[in-house]
């Protein structure tokens, strides 16, 4: 008894000592599945935080809805630019509709997605920055393309935080308290970024996707341009327009055919100064690195593209293409000769297309009703349209992949499409059109003219415009030599601008850039940028409102909707003993 | 042997010949022989049987039949630990049978708390002790599901779909996280009870407050249930208990869903309204002052006799592997114009079945018990059923005098295909979103749909046949081994080693669809599993003795530590040549494979101890203390968790005791903490980088199909976080009144919680990366608990008894980060606003968004405001308040539209036997909550989706002769001022009462069933949900959820009414 007594004692003592004994290793247990930053302190490591940069590029981050911080700003830039209707029907997506209309307040959640998403962007440079800067061992040359390829990034995302938001905090590598004020202007940062991307990048990369040396200039040309520092952009200009290169070794040029621009198997090509590269079938088994951002702008209905019917484009863009017997645009009332269109028509009925003068690039910027939508057959109006009298009658046709190509393109592995084509965030119209304002502003009205006509020049050679189906019952045959439409487009007559002075040689070249780029995401931003905006967009709201009920009651207030408000949520992220640190841009409550 | 045990054995001596009957008085007697047995008919050994007023006694063997003498004049008394005592005269009786029912009231129940077992008239903490032969009575799968109102202080929110596991709050909410209680089953932790077999529990206790639960420390924050599984007692025994029964689905338009044509009006209404000088047209319904129904869908808008719908034109491959191949596609579908009945497409009546077989039994060596449970409850909803089969051995072995060992093991296999109820992506969403028109099926047979915008919801059929061959097994091992040793006389030392082991495996196959509007053209097959194991392994040593017969001691230390470990493998394959469900798995698609797989491992180590003191049985103090570590800190991974409690038995005091109906009051006061880290990620500790290829990988190369590796922050770490707090005081007091018939227990607590861990969103300029745990948070709860019971007899044959339980919470955020006050939950299909908002000073869960004080009636309305006063103002829409009073309508004037916790909620079981039949009904209800009724943003909008609309918007909304209108005007589109943003429109009230549970059974009297060598024979008719009584408009006023964002309904899985029957065997 008594023996059983003391071993039962004594085992349950040992027991107890024992387990406390290995107690402290007990508790030790290491992550799981990721790596310390010890790791990645060297040249590959430094390597892998930058791909992960670029990998923000995208806008997909884990923030929100995708198409909520797009790249290309569809909804920010081309939408609130009246170059686009948000589409779809009127309970899809409800918190686009008060952003169409400059309505929206800093409690609208897609402000807050763009926001977070593109300082994830800034987190990522500055983690490559300061990771690089404690990382010995790493060959000079390399140090300076990683800091530029890094900086040139961060540039890129500051550049898109200031011009849609203006006022924002500024977060750099050596920044340990994150919770910064924004009260000041960020141009001189976001300039230095890319002085030093431009001073230290090489003219060409071993990636076609990095920044190079020339992508590093016309952006830091673009900051200028978004100050009104002509002089510093037309310097910038003059240099990289006849020297610039993308970063696979190709001259800077506009491609001989419009379209190519838009079309994943002949992107990266001359044109593309700085682009963000997409794919489509990467092995995810999802579209997030496959234009996420599009998802939702296919046509809709009985069309092959599954969803969603939005980024309809607008009546008044499309009368925008609208020319003169000369080839020329008609920048003044342009509305009053509109393009006809198929409202209220029903896809059974027959319809024929308007018949008019009209500029081909129309037709590679908008999907409508009895023309080549690609090789997918005719756009047949109606059925392809969600809602015809809320987002009108047009399908977008930039972001449109091609069926003949449809299985190295596109990526069908969501419930809505994904493709391969790249968003432009610089092409290389888009610095001749910029190169055209600085020389209006501070340089020749012939060389502004000459910028100008290379672009016109372009879109009116035959193999830029859209031609008849060779069969209309085979879409995928191919094409005849018959244009769709009634082309009719030139350049400017030599003398052109000269003639016009620099105010109306300024608004031919502001014309130009909505019809070249229009749906690319820029229109808003330009037209705050000339201070055009109120006039334009006031007038837009009026017209538009007669074609569809979506956008009426919009007015662009000046003063306020230049800038999108600060998200309501930083704001009170921001507060430090009830005072927050960020401030409401002016006149948003 | 020491001085102290040898006083101890002669005491024993002393007392067993105190009870021996040589001692006892024998004038004028007679031999009385009786059985005694339990409720089920079960012999009862080891009860007690005293003649009132001597010491004279006995106690019944193991086939539970005694004998004593005793005269006509004397009283028999029949006591028995956990049964009501009964009383009988003896008479001219020679036999005198009892059956003894279970009371839970009853103040000498052993009640199993942390780490002991103690009288429940011993108590000092907050213990609510749980009915379980009654609460079991609920024929549901989950003993979670069943403890609904069965126990005052738990607040459970649950729902209609088979083995959906309810959300349970003891005492409010705790956490922005997980907030599920601790369960310790047989002395095992666990977080997870949902294949535990009802029929094996034998106790079942919740412990509330500090003084009970915080012996559990670490995790005892969320309050902690014990649990008991049954052993064998007595000869041995079948048991065998079986019910089948129906669920009947509720008839009716239940989303008062308008017809086809009245669909179409409702179009033609909204489009007036927005452009009223355009003649209404539509690809479907024509062009005209009036819409026509057309006869077939697709091709849209077709008549009878066009050629256009002849059936050699169809064209549709259900099976098409290649996504373009459905661009050929040529659907043909009639127009279903008397309208589809969607809700009733997908539900329909469903069977429950269920076959419990227990065999048990005990001897002096050992006690036994072995059970198998097959419960099969099918869903009303397409492809959703719970099956379950459970085996249970629970052995325990006398070694010897001072050696017990023994286990108790449960496996349990499930199947429990699930949907996302109350999100709109659902098979109940899209049920309630699917237009009327549009049949179920087409011409020929395959699914018809919304294809050609139809609206855009899917086919809900569709949906859940399509998952008709999706496989799942999920397997779980669980139980312990222990071995206890009297190492001396009071000293017993116990050693415990048991946990969990599970994995179960998924398979799913998505087939294209080609009926909707928005369709998938790929197919694939997924397939995952999951795996893990945790153990725990406690050691105590309890040391209990009696001094001088007023000093009541009970000491216990110990040690515990758990470490749980798993992870999960799955991987998805595109393009199959066949959907042969035996053909498909991973490697036999042509497409891109993927995979992944995630492991996690976790530990707990702790040490603890506990006091209980009683002096005089009158006063009674206990603490407990523990000292826990945990793995998820990095720092300082240990924190203290002690508690103290104590109670007075008022009704001992000499100042009490001349009142007789008092039989007993004891008034209690505890105060301690508890500690929670359930929420905190293993790695929260570390600042880590990662990488993914959805989000850091690139096509730097420009290559338009590969995507390099790329890494990124992906977690942010917290080397500095501590144990989270729950400091809780708590005062009650237990009353036994009128000779036993009433008892009532009522508690007031109050709970803060402090350095409450949470991931509040950092400033975005700190990037993206998982944000980590910090101590930043704070909440507190207060509330009151209720439970009472009372029994009488209406007449010798009539009894009845009450239990009802009462329950109030009142939750307060007091912190949620340091910067912002709030965080915002749950979007939906609004404008990036809201509908949840969690802030400082008000509950977790609460609406919020923009309060609607009427209609525009009329432009001079609008001017009045002013043309500042509010965006999208149209007449007919909705005006908001102005709540800060500044003259403009902004985000700031948004205001708390309702709260989703109620102010109380209560249960009421009510029994009754006469004679062979027993009858029992029990009522739950709750008060004073709101619900957020987002089925209306689709419904009673026209412009929210082409959905199927409600009879509100067709003959409810505003017109201008309607101006006393439920629903705002009808338009093509939304607006600020109707269903873009969230407000007051879709707050209802949710408070109902329902019948959750009746019953009425009839036992067969012993004297029929001997001659076929059955103990017992019961059968029972049973009606769950019976009726339910709330004004809440939707289908179900029971909307469960998440924490935090709880009671939106966005269609939910009604809880179905369902009749049953069932029998009780035993031999």
């Amino acid at each position: 008894m008594k023996k059983i007594t003391y071993i039962g004692m004594l085992a349950g003592a040992l027991l107890v000592s024992s387990i406390t004994s290995c107690t402290k290793d007990f508790l030790q247990e290491p992550a799981q599945g990721a790596l310390g930053d010890e790791v990645l302190a060297n040249r590959a490591g430094v390597e892998k935080l930058l791909i992960g940069s670029y990998g923000v590029l995208d806008g997909v981050v884990g923030v929100g809805n995708p198409w909520e911080s797009s790249p290309d700003n569809w909804i920010y830039g081309s939408v609130a630019g009246g170059d686009a209707h948000k589409g779809s029907d009127g309970g899809d997506q409800p918190a686009i509709d008060p952003i169409a209309k400059f309505i929206a307040d800093g409690s609208n959640g897609f402000f807050n997605s763009r926001w977070r998403t593109l300082y994830d962007g800034v987190t990522t440079a500055n983690s490559v920055l300061a990771l690089l800067a404690r990382t010995e061992g790493i060959p000079e040359t390399d140090q300076k393309n990683l800091a530029g390829q890094a900086r040139f990034l961060r540039g890129h995302y500051y550049f898109e935080l200031k011009k849609l938001f203006n006022m924002v905090p500024w977060i750099d590598e050596n920044t340990t308290d994150f919770n910064q004020p924004n009260d000041q202007d960020i141009w001189p940062m976001i300039e230095a970024d890319f002085q030093f991307a431009y001073d230290n990048l090489p003219p060409a990369q071993s990636d076609v996707g990095r920044a190079n040396k020339w992508a590093a200039g016309a952006y830091l040309a673009k900051t200028y341009m978004y100050q009104q520092k002509f002089n510093e952009a037309k310097a910038i200009y003059d240099v990289v327009i006849p020297q610039g290169q993308t970063s696979n070794g190709l001259k800077y040029g506009l491609t001989e055919r419009f379209k190519d621009n838009f079309d994943a198997a002949t992107e990266n090509n001359k044109e593309s100064v700085f682009a963000v590269q997409m794919v489509s079938g990467d092995g995810t088994n999802t579209i997030a690195n496959a234009n996420n951002g599009w998802m939702l702008n296919y046509p809709y209905g009985n069309s092959p593209f599954r969803c969603c019917g939005f980024y309809q484009p607008t009546q008044e863009l499309v009368n925008s293409y609208r020319t003169t017997t000369a080839g020329l645009p008609v920048i003044d009332g342009y509305n009053q000769q509109p393009v006809k269109n198929d409202m209220g028509v029903s896809s059974a009925a027959d319809f024929v297309p308007d018949a008019g003068r009209l500029d081909p690039r129309l037709d590679w910027t908008v999907g409508r009703r009895g023309l080549p939508y690609h090789d997918w057959g005719y756009h047949p109006g109606a059925s392809w349209i969600r809602l015809q009298s809320y987002g009108g009658p047009y399908a977008p046709k930039k972001n449109i992949y091609w069926q003949s190509t449809q299985d190295q393109h596109s990526d069908q592995s969501s419930w809505a499409p994904g493709n391969a084509i790249n968003v432009l965030i610089i092409r290389f119209a888009d610095v001749l059109l910029m190169a055209a304002e600085a020389e209006a502003q501070v340089g020749s009205l012939a060389k502004a003219q000459e910028y100008v006509n290379l672009v016109r020049a372009r879109a009116a050679s035959e193999e830029s415009w859209l031609h008849d189906y060779e069969d209309p019952s085979d879409p995928l045959a191919g094409f005849s030599d018959d244009p769709a439409a009634n082309y009719v487009i030139s350049v400017y007559p030599a003398g052109h601008f000269s003639g016009l002075g620099k105010e109306a040689a300024l608004r031919a070249i502001y014309f130009e850039r909505k019809l070249e780029l229009a749906m690319e995401g820029h229109r808003f931003f330009d037209l705050v940028r000339w201070g055009i905006a109120e006039e334009t967009l006031n007038a837009y709201f009026q017209y538009e409102s007669t074609i569809t009920t979506d956008i009426r009651g919009g007015r662009f207030v000046s003063g306020k909707n230049e800038y999108y408000p600060i998200p309501n949520f930083q704001i009170d992220l921001s507060v430090i003993d009830g005072t927050p640190m960020l401030q409401q841009n002016p006149n948003y409550n | 042997m020491s001085a102290c045990a040898v006083r101890i054995s002669m005491l024993s001596v002393l007392l067993s010949l105190a009870v021996s009957p040589a001692f006892a008085s024998s004038l004028i007697q007679k031999q009385i022989v009786g059985k005694i047995t339990d409720e089920q008919g079960q012999p009862l050994p080891g009860v007690s049987i005293n003649i009132k007023g001597s010491t004279q006694g006995t106690s019944s063997n193991e086939t539970g039949t005694y004998s004593i003498n005793a005269s006509p004049s004397d009283i028999l008394v029949f006591k028995s630990l956990g049964y009501a005592t009964v009383e009988r005269s003896v008479g001219n009786e020679s036999e005198v049978n009892v059956q003894l029912k279970t009371d839970v009231q009853s103040l000498e129940q052993i009640v199993v708390t942390g780490y002991a077992t103690q009288r429940k008239k011993d108590l000092t903490g907050a213990v609510s002790v749980v009915d379980v032969s009654e609460m079991t009575q609920q024929p549901v799968g989950q003993v979670t599901s069943q403890l609904q109102g069965r126990a005052s202080g738990v607040t459970i929110l649950g729902g209609g779909q088979p083995g959906e596991a309810p959300q349970i709050r003891i005492r409010g909410i705790n956490t922005f996280g997980n907030n599920s209680p601790l369960f310790v089953v047989d002395g095992v932790p666990t977080t997870n009870i949902n294949d535990l077999n009802p029929n094996d529990i034998e106790t079942m206790q919740v412990l509330k407050d500090a003084g009970a639960a915080s012996i559990y420390g670490s995790r005892a924050a969320n309050g902690v249930i014990t649990i008991t599984t049954k052993s064998g007692k007595g000869k041995i025994k079948v048991n065998y208990d079986a019910f089948y029964g129906v669920q009947t689905v509720q008839q009716g338009n239940v989303w008062d869903i308008l017809t086809p044509q009245e669909m179409a009006d409702l179009q033609w209404m909204a489009k007036r309204n927005t452009d009223p000088d355009v003649t209404p047209s539509d690809d479907l319904y024509g062009s005209g002052e009036r819409p026509v129904l057309p006869d077939y869908i697709a091709p849209k808008g077709l008549m009878e006799g066009d050629p256009g719908v002849n059936p050699d034109l169809y064209n549709v491959n259900p099976f098409y592997t290649s996504p373009s191949d459905a661009d050929a596609f040529y659907r043909i579908s009639r127009a279903n114009k008397e309208g589809t009945d969607w809700f009733h497409e997908i539900f329909s009546n469903a069977p429950t079945t269920s076959h419990n077989v227990q065999v048990s039994g005990s001897s002096d060596a050992a006690q036994y018990l072995f059970s198998m449970n097959y419960l099969n409850q099918q869903g009303t909803l397409i492809n959703t059923y719970l099956k379950r089969y459970s085996l249970r051995s629970n052995t325990n072995f006398n070694v010897n005098e001072r050696i017990r060992v023994g286990e108790n093991i449960s496996f349990s296999v499930m199947e429990n295909p699930t949907v996302d109820a109350r999100t709109e992506g659902s098979a109940i969403g899209m049920a309630l979103r699917q237009q009327p028109i549009i049949p179920v099926r087409d011409i020929m047979g395959n699914y018809a749909g919304s294809f050609g915008g139809i609206g855009n919801a899917q086919n809900p059929v569709a949906i859940q046949e399509r998952r008709g061959n999706n496989k799942g097994l999920a397997r779980r091992l669980f139980g312990n081994v222990f071995a206890e040793v009297d190492v001396i006389d009071n000293l017993t030392f116990r050693t415990s080693f048991g946990g969990e082991l599970w994995s179960g495996n998924y398979r799913s196959f998505a087939y294209p669809t080609y009926e909707n509007a928005e369709n998938t053209g790929t197919n694939s097959y997924s397939e995952n599993s999951n795996h893990g194991y945790n153990w725990t392994w406690t050691n105590t040593l309890q040391y209990k003795q009696v001094f001088n017969e007023i000093h009541d001691l009970t000491l216990i230390a110990g040690t515990e530590g758990y470490r749980n470990t798993g992870g999960d493998v799955g991987g998805q394959t595109f393009g199959y040549f066949s959907f042969d469900p035996d053909f498909t798995n991973l490697g036999t698609g042509s497409g891109t494979q993927t995979n992944f797989s995630n492991r996690y491992v976790d530990a707990l180590f702790s040490y603890f101890g506990r006091v209980d003191y009683i002096f005089k049985d009158r006063y009674l103090f206990g603490a407990t203390l523990r000292r826990d570590g945990s793995s998820r800190f990095l720092k300082e991974q240990f924190g203290w968790f002690p508690a103290v409690s104590a109670g007075w038995r008022l009704s001992e005091e000499s100042f009490m005791s001349d009142l007789d109906w008092l039989n007993d009051l004891k008034v209690r006061v505890g105060y301690g903490v508890m500690g929670n880290q359930l929420n905190v990620d293993p790695a929260n500790a570390f600042t880590t980088y990662g990488s993914d290829r959805q989000q850091t990988f690139y096509d730097i190369g420009g290559t338009g199909n590969t995507i390099v590796e790329g890494f990124k922050r992906n977690r942010v770490g917290n080397p500095d976080a501590i144990w989270e707090k729950n400091i809780n005081s708590n005062i009650g007091f237990d009353a036994t009144m009128f000779g036993g018939k009433l008892n009532i227990t009522a508690d007031y607590y109050r709970k803060d919680i402090d350095d409450l861990l949470y991931n509040p969103a950092l400033s975005a300029t700190a990037g993206q990366a998982t944000v980590p745990f910090v101590n930043v948070a704070a909440m507190k709860n207060s509330g009151i608990d209720i439970a009472a019971s009372t029994f009488f007899d209406v007449t010798s044959d009539l009894k009845l008894d009450l239990t009802g339980t009462f329950t109030t919470y009142n939750n307060e955020i007091v912190s949620v980060s340091q910067s912002a006050d709030y965080f915002d939950q749950e979007g939906r299909r609004f404008n990036g606003s809201t509908i949840v908002r969690n802030q400082l000073g008000h509950s977790v869960g609460q609406f919020f968004g923009y309060q609607i004080e009427g209609f525009w009636d009329s432009q001079e309305e609008i001017d009045a405001a002013g043309s500042g006063y509010q965006n999208d103002v149209a007449v007919g829409r909705f005006r908001y308040a102005d709540t800060d009073g500044d003259g403009q309508v902004t985000p700031d004037d948004r205001v708390f539209l309702g709260n989703p916790n109620p102010d109380f909620s209560y249960g009421l079981n009510i029994g009754a036997t006469y004679k062979q039949f027993d009858f029992g009904i029990f009522l739950y209800g709750v008060v004073g909550n709101d619900l957020w009724n987002n089925v209306k943003w689709w419904h009673d909008f026209y412009s929210s989706f082409g959905g199927a609309k409600s009879k509100t918007a067709l003959y409810d909304s505003w017109r201008p002769d309607n101006l006393n209108a439920k629903a705002p005007i009808q338009e093509t589109a939304g607006s600020f001022s109707s269903a873009n943003v969230p407000n007051s429109y879709f707050v209802e009230k949710g408070s109902y009462l329902r019948a959750k549970n009746a019953q009425l059974g009839y036992t067969f009297s012993p004297s029929l069933l001997e001659g076929i060598k059955v103990d017992r024979l019961r059968i029972y008719v049973q009606a769950a949900n019976l009726f339910t009584i709330t004004n809440y408009s939707g289908l179900d006023p029971e909307v469960s959820g998440g924490t935090t964002n709880f009671g939106i309904d966005e269609g939910t899985y009604p809880s179905q009414r369902q009749f049953l029957f069932g029998v009780n065997l035993t031999f």
